[in-house]
């Protein structure tokens, strides 16, 4: 027991430095960016103005908003004290609208997208590598291909394939949004089953992807550790080929739940692409259209939020592995 | 076991599809207001500005807009609307809310409606012309008995003199930026407003141009909801510009019915004033203006194609083949190439600290070789005149503009491009030549290379970077194309000391009523030469005290030969000095028009003057007024 207590406080203790680290790195890499936030917002609000000493104004007026005429480190102290009231303060592009209300508007939609569709393209994608590993032959040599050849594709460019294919051509499904056009969002039967057409294509563009990856990796390990000493063993032992494939796949999956909690660490701001080219309502095209216009407090949040969910993804991982395998445990408090 | 948990997981992601729904679906329910608004007098208490009246969900108006009573507009908004407040310039609520030279008037309204095809002023709110006092310091014009605010009270003079006292108090952007030139607005009864230049030494207004602009392009707020706005503000300039308004009241045709992250809608106030005989003598045809909010041009694009979009202010590229190739009803405001109205010269500044570029025969030469013909062509698709049919000048193709200046006396120095041969003798005769044999030009010893600037991903204004730097390999000066993003392009050329970008791309003012005063200052005005954070014009930091006793002396003209006179001579002057050069004709907006659901859209041949700027900018609106439905 004493020995779990030390794992776990080793661990945690890392976690809390990760996250300081984080915190930091995540107020100064976007104010590292060349360009000057407050000079396009004033653009945009100066436009059509004659005076110059208007104009000068007005930008003085948006850099003591935003408190860029201060001190980076003084920046930093009102940063660090916005963030622990749960202030991410306003943003630079849909000033001055509160970051909290665009990330609220809009996570729900990035997270029902690519949550189920990380899930499903994880299950599907490691059942085929199972598959591959212990069929073969013909299961083997169609499904590897394909895999491989998916898992390659750029997500912009799977995305665009069904766009053009299933959007475009045959019009199975809308081009673009969340829900309908015409729709005002409403609890009915109609608006719902708009949302799930809607739905379709970005879900599959990201899903495809992710089989494809998830069956190359788990066919790897499944052959890998088809060809273990234990199954040999057991084999010879006489124990049934279902119990062993059991053990087989168990233990190939260790390495492929790291990466499924990885995926879902940055999962908010995974969705880009398939966001962006179905105009998808979500975080992705806030985080685009952030970086775009520099948008300090709007992409240290996004940015926050990703830190968080991977460092405690990776620490419960890190936490479980501990139970689940003693080895681990064991080697690192030696 | 693993069926089960396959079982399971299905069971886990459907609601989660299902469920993931829910909050998005409740929550703009819950928060978004009705389109009514609140009386003032009623809840001053409040501290946020919640919509208040009853509580009626937009949903349950219309749970989908009906096809027939809606006009679908792209190409404005690219982001959630984040306010309605018409003191504040951050509203990012572009279908509705845009004051400037063609003030967009569905929600608030201005004294006058602009129209770019003629230059003219027609009144909104105001009853009759404005009119000048002798000495040319003050404009009266007199409001429309008729014109109400959406709480049925009358619009006054007072509510236009409040609405510029606290434009001044509060120092908006309309309040700094006419600051320098109008004095007060003044209500002399409840029908008739002065408003009253600053006047300079001389006891003459400091620039008149900018009163004139003012009747149409600036809203009028009421008072009492103003006064209201300041008390829940507290009087902090701060708040009240960042407030977002949900409580406006309006004097225009639509109001607030429905926003989210992927669309806004307007529903129309069916008690508008215009109504009355003294203005439209009717309503608008649409009950609903929606936007939806698409990610790119293309997705815009995707949806015009389809019909999701009737009016559509995106750049198209090959716009004709929607209708020659697809067979799509669609159409743009002539049938035939330039296809728009163009209005604004986007332009390539030289930056004349760049070693040799202050040199005429240098930017003379690449301004001459450049090929005009392609890039009009390629990068815009051919939506833009060519210079053969509209010969460079400082004016915008509009007829109005074309008639301010004496063609012929220019002629001579309006070069159309590609003339290779006639910029290598440029540089030849100023002794500008490739002495070391590299193939490039020197001037007195070192290299002629320059770099081609202009924002990543703006592709049109790429493709003429390319087509730039393509002129500079005809003629032995290296030229290379370079494109930062936008972020950081606009921090750089904005100060007038910077070396970073020798050759760069500008847009220009388009049409408004202080042009084209306003592009020729922009273009040459010593006075924003060298500047820092200068948004105003003269990037390349050229000077010439002669120009700038024109520009200060056209405000005050109003005789029209004299008018052409300077306008000539101005003309003159930027084509033979040469510090920048128009590459591109471009209207102020685009304008392409689907014709599955409404017809009788403005366009160029019909008569009705109505100009193509989405049917919401200035006069545009009277073609709301006009639309038919294609099956009534």
């Amino acid at each position: 027991m004493k020995g779990y207590l030390k794992y776990f406080s080793g661990k945690l203790v890392w976690f809390l430095i990760t996250l300081i680290a984080a915190f930091v790195l995540n107020f100064i890499l976007p104010r590292l960016m060349p360009g000057d936030p407050v000079a396009i917002i004033t653009q945009r609000t100066v436009q059509g103005m004659t005076s110059q000493s208007g104009i000068q104004k007005v930008y003085e007026h948006y850099a003591e908003v935003f408190g860029t005429n201060k001190p980076i480190f003084e920046q930093f102290i009102i940063y660090m004290r916005n963030i622990s009231q749960g202030n991410f303060g306003r943003s630079f592009s849909q000033y001055p609208r509160p970051v909290a209300d665009i990330i609220k508007s809009s996570i729900w939609w990035t997270l029902a997208l690519q949550f189920p569709a990380i899930i499903i393209g994880w299950l599907i994608g490691n059942t085929l590598g199972a598959l591959a590993a212990y069929l073969k032959k013909g299961f083997d040599k169609v499904i590897m291909p394909i895999s491989i050849f998916v898992s390659n594709l750029p997500a912009f460019g799977m995305a665009v394939i069904l766009l053009v294919l299933f959007a475009v051509k045959a019009q199975w499904f809308p081009t673009s949004g969340g829900y309908g056009f015409d729709m005002i969002p409403n609890f009915s039967w109609d608006f719902v089953w708009s949302v799930i057409i809607h739905y379709q294509l970005p879900f599959w563009s990201i899903v495809l992807i992710t089989i494809g990856g998830q069956a190359i990796g788990m066919r790897s390990m499944a052959i890998y550790e088809l060809n273990a000493d234990y199954v040999k063993y057991s084999r010879f032992l006489g124990i049934k080929d279902r119990k062993t494939i059991g053990y087989v796949f168990r233990n190939a999956m260790l390495p492929q739940i790291t990466g499924l909690a990885l995926s879902i660490g940055t999962m908010v701001g995974g969705a880009l692409v398939a966001e962006v080219i179905f105009s998808y309502p979500g975080l992705g095209s806030t985080i685009l259209t952030g970086v775009m216009g520099q948008d300090y407090p709007l992409i240290s949040a996004v940015t926050l939020i990703i830190s968080i969910m991977v460092l405690t993804a990776t620490f419960l991982i890190e936490i479980l592995y501990g139970v689940i395998d003693p080895r681990v445990k064991a080697a690192q408090t030696e | 076991m693993k069926r089960k948990i396959i079982l399971l997981s299905f069971i886990v992601i459907l609601s989660l599809v299902l469920g993931a729904c829910a909050p998005q679906v409740e929550e703009p329910v819950e928060e978004e207001p009705t389109e009514e608004i609140q009386e003032p007098e009623e809840e001053e208490t409040e501290e946020e500005p919640v919509a208040a009246g009853p509580d009626i969900d937009p949903a349950e108006i219309a749970a989908s807009l009906p096809r027939e009573e809606t006009l679908y507009i792209a190409g404005l908004q690219w982001s959630a609307v984040v306010g309605w407040n018409p003191y504040s310039s951050a509203n990012n609520n572009a279908m509705g809310i845009a004051a400037g030279n063609n003030a967009r008037v569905p929600i608030f309204e201005t004294p006058y409606m602009y129209n770019m095809i003629n230059g003219e002023q027609i009144p909104l709110l105001a009853d009759g012309p404005w009119t000048w006092n002798d000495d040319m310091t003050e404009v009266t014009f007199k409001l429309k008995e008729a014109a109400m605010w959406s709480d049925g009270t009358p619009v006054t003079a007072e509510d236009v003199a409040y609405t510029w006292a606290t434009h001044v108090k509060y120092e908006t952007t309309a309040g700094v930026g006419y600051g320098e030139y109008i004095d007060t607005i003044e209500a002399v009864d409840p029908q008739t407003v002065v408003i009253k230049a600053k006047l300079d030494e001389d006891g003459n207004a400091v620039n008149p141009l900018l009163l004139k602009a003012y009747v149409s392009s600036e809203y009028v707020v009421q008072k009492a909801w103003t006064e209201m706005l300041e008390d829940r503000t507290g009087g902090d300039a701060t708040a009240l510009k960042e407030d977002t308004a949900e409580d406006f009241v309006s004097s225009g045709p639509y109001t607030k019915f429905y926003d989210d992250d992927q669309k806004v809608v307007y529903i129309r106030d069916d008690n508008y004033w215009g109504q009355d005989d003294s203005m439209w003598g009717m309503l608008p045809v649409p009950m609903y203006l929606a936007h939806t909010i698409y990610a790119d041009n293309n997705a815009g694009f995707l949806g015009l194609k389809a019909g999701e979009v009737d009016v559509s202010q995106q750049f198209n590229a090959n716009v004709q083949d929607l209708w020659l190739v697809d067979g799509l009803p669609i159409s743009t405001w002539m049938e035939e190439a330039p296809y728009g109205l163009t209005a604004s010269l986007p332009t390539a500044y030289f930056n004349l600290e760049s070693y040799g570029l202050d040199n005429i025969a240098v930017r003379k030469a690449i301004a001459y070789a450049v090929d005009y013909g392609t890039i009009i062509a390629n990068a815009m698709t051919n939506q833009s005149p060519t210079f053969d049919q509209v010969p460079r000048s400082v004016m915008n193709p509009t007829d109005g503009e074309q008639a301010l200046y004496d063609q012929e006396a220019v002629a001579d120095l309006q070069w159309v491009g590609s003339q290779i041969e006639e910029a290598n003798a440029i540089l030849d005769e100023a002794g500008i030549v490739d002495t070391d044999d590299d193939g490039w030009r020197e001037l007195d010893g070192q290299k002629l290379s320059y770099n081609a600037v202009c924002p990543n991903g703006w592709s049109d204004w790429q493709a003429a970077m390319e087509i730039v730097a393509a002129a500079g390999d005809d003629i032995g000066i290296e030229i290379t194309t370079l494109y930062p993003e936008w972020g950081v392009y606009q921090t750089v050329f904005v100060n007038g000391d910077q070396q970073e970008y020798d050759i760069f791309m500008v847009w220009s003012d388009g049409a408004g009523p202080t042009q084209p005063w306003g592009r020729v200052r922009q273009l040459m005005y010593s006075q924003f030469a060298e500047t820092q954070g200068n948004w105003n014009g003269n990037w390349g930091g050229y000077i010439n005290p002669r120009i700038d006793e024109i520009i200060n002396e056209i405000p005050s003209v109003t005789d029209q030969d004299r008018l052409v006179e300077l306008y000539t001579e101005a003309t003159e002057i930027y084509l033979t000095d040469i510090p920048s050069f128009t590459l591109m004709y471009r209207p102020d907006q685009f304008y392409t028009v689907n014709e599955s659901v409404w017809t009788s859209y403005p366009s160029a041949e019909d008569g009705r003057n109505i100009p193509p700027m989405n049917l919401l900018d200035g006069y545009s609106i009277a073609g709301l007024y006009e639309l038919e439905l294609v099956n009534p």
